[in-house]
């Protein structure tokens, strides 16, 4: 067994400001379904602020962490706290955290704009709203055709806009690059950045380590289940050691 | 009207599947109707309770059958197509869900039945009439066909939300909803259990009661309309504790 590969906390700096609760906070979270460990003990932070980069191989347990963190799925111990409550507890939770789990999260018959439309009357968002997240992925030109009329890149982007309707702090993506062509990439890339220099947070989940390597600040690496490293970029990938060489040191490989 | 029916009911709107489910029941019901109206023995209009049976009672089937696939769709479609996890990340208290989908299936479930009984009671009054038929149907009876034709229609509009939101697969929800009201309830009304057993205390028996469909057999309409309000009623209590208990995928 691998140790996790951990930093010390720096010391707090003097702040007469109460410190702000920490964005995520998953204590002991694990996950059985009959025999399996989807996911296994696992603890973490996320500071407001950071680009955290959630990487593991298929299968690791990335979305079922996400799942637990967000409501949909109950977990069989330990506990994951969004702005210091459970998800399902927090108040018009898409104004704080916005979400995309699945690419294609659309009835293939509703208009983008529809889609959007109708998280905006749940979420009591304005419809002006809708039209400037469109803007926003531009998909302005777009948002009366039919989702089934859309490309991957498309829907990826119409699943960005719904999770950005209530001008989120945190914003969760499950493998947001699928189905990005190389300028989509970029500029999600460069979206990310922006986003989490307002201090607001993400927490992105991939298993291709090149995209993530220039986005992110700080890395969560999970196997199986269990957390194997948490630290900054810069220390987890140091010397002659690539995040690549980190990663398939820590993590299992497929059987061939 | 809280922020989650609003949002029910322009999902109901901003798709076709109900304007679909709306069409292939306008169709059925015209054919039905008219088969019946045109094609059966004069002999078998001869009374009141004759003609619900024979023909009038059919916006009573139809109505009902077509707002429980709505129900049940307006639930099943959302786990289908995945919108279920957008859905509950904005509603997280998933009671509050399906208590919206119950109410917004109920509505349009009301126009379902509305449409239903009066295209009966139109085209069925019509056939007649061409054939020089006497109607046996007063104003009363026409007025309790279409009213109870909407709330029955209603009523199983949340029985359908609370079947698919058990079920959660939406082809096995919808093929249960229709064998159970055109096939299973038949036989046993009809043909096994004898109507004046426990046959007319199913749900499709109740719906039809409700518009004052053969008297001697089925239950009084008030009596038919409270048990199928219970029927409503455990059944969207059973679609919100599934959907509250179980993980999205």
């Amino acid at each position: 067994m691998t140790d996790p590969v951990t930093t010390t906390p720096a010391p707090p700096p003097r702040d007469p400001m109460p410190p702000r609760d920490p964005a995520v906070r998953v204590t002991s979270l694990t996950k059985r379904y009959g025999g399996l460990v989807a996911v296994d003990d696992l603890t973490f932070l996320l500071e407001a602020g950071t680009v955290t980069g959630f990487l593991g191989p298929n299968g690791a347990g990335k979305t079922t962490t996400l799942r637990l963190m967000l409501g949909l799925a109950e977990p069989t111990d330990g506990e994951a706290l969004v702005f210091g409550r459970p998800y399902r507890e927090l108040d018009q939770p898409a104004r704080r955290v916005g979400a995309v789990l699945e690419s294609n999260d659309f009835h293939p018959g509703r208009s983008g704009g529809d889609h959007l439309q109708t998280l905006a009357l749940a979420a009591e968002i304005p419809p002006s709203r809708v039209d400037e997240v469109l803007e926003l992925v531009e998909l302005a030109a777009s948002a009366d055709r039919r989702v089934k009329t859309y490309s991957l890149g498309m829907r990826q982007r119409l699943g960005l806009a719904a999770a950005l309707l209530g001008d989120p702090e945190l914003l969760v993506l499950d493998e947001p690059t699928n189905g990005l062509d190389p300028a989509g990439v970029h500029w999600l890339r460069g979206f990310l950045r922006s986003f989490a220099e307002e201090g607001r947070t993400v927490l992105v989940s991939s298993h291709l380590l090149a995209e993530v390597a220039q986005a992110v600040d700080q890395v969560m690496i999970i196997d199986r289940g269990r957390l194997v490293a948490n630290a900054r970029l810069d220390e987890l990938a140091r010397g002659d050691q690539t995040l690549e060489d980190v990663y398939l040191g820590l993590t299992t490989k497929a059987a061939l | 009207m809280s922020a989650a029916l609003r949002a029910e009911l322009f999902k109901q709107r901003s798709t076709r599947t109900v304007l679909g489910l709306l069409a292939a029941m306008l169709g059925l019901v015209l054919l039905v109707v008219l088969l019946h109206g045109l094609g059966l023995g004069a002999g078998n209009f001869d009374s009141t309770s004759n003609q619900r049976t024979a023909l009038f009672g059919w916006g009573e089937v139809f109505g009902p059958l077509f707002a429980a696939l709505l129900g049940a769709t307006s639930i099943t479609g959302e786990i289908r197509y995945g919108t279920i996890r957008p859905t509950f990340l904005v509603t997280p208290r998933r009671r509050r869900v399906v208590a919206a989908k119950v109410w917004a299936s109920m509505l349009v479930g009301a126009g379902f039945g509305l449409v239903a009984g009066a295209v009966t009671a139109v085209v069925g009054t019509a056939a007649l009439s061409a054939r020089g038929i006497d109607v046996r149907l007063d104003a009363g009876d026409y007025a309790l066909m279409v009213l109870g034709a909407a709330a029955a229609s209603a009523l199983w509009a949340a029985i359908g939300v609370g079947v698919g939101a058990v079920v959660r697969n939406q082809v096995p929800a919808l093929v249960g909803i229709v064998v159970w009201l055109l096939f299973v309830e038949n036989l046993l009304v009809g043909d096994i259990a004898g109507a004046t057993g426990i046959g007319r205390l199913l749900p499709g028996a109740a719906a039809k009661a409700i518009s004052g469909q053969d008297p001697d057999t089925l239950l009084a309409p008030a009596v038919g309309l409270v048990l199928l309000a219970l029927y409503a009623a455990g059944a969207a209590w059973a679609g919100s504790l599934a959907t509250s208990r179980r993980d999205v995928d």
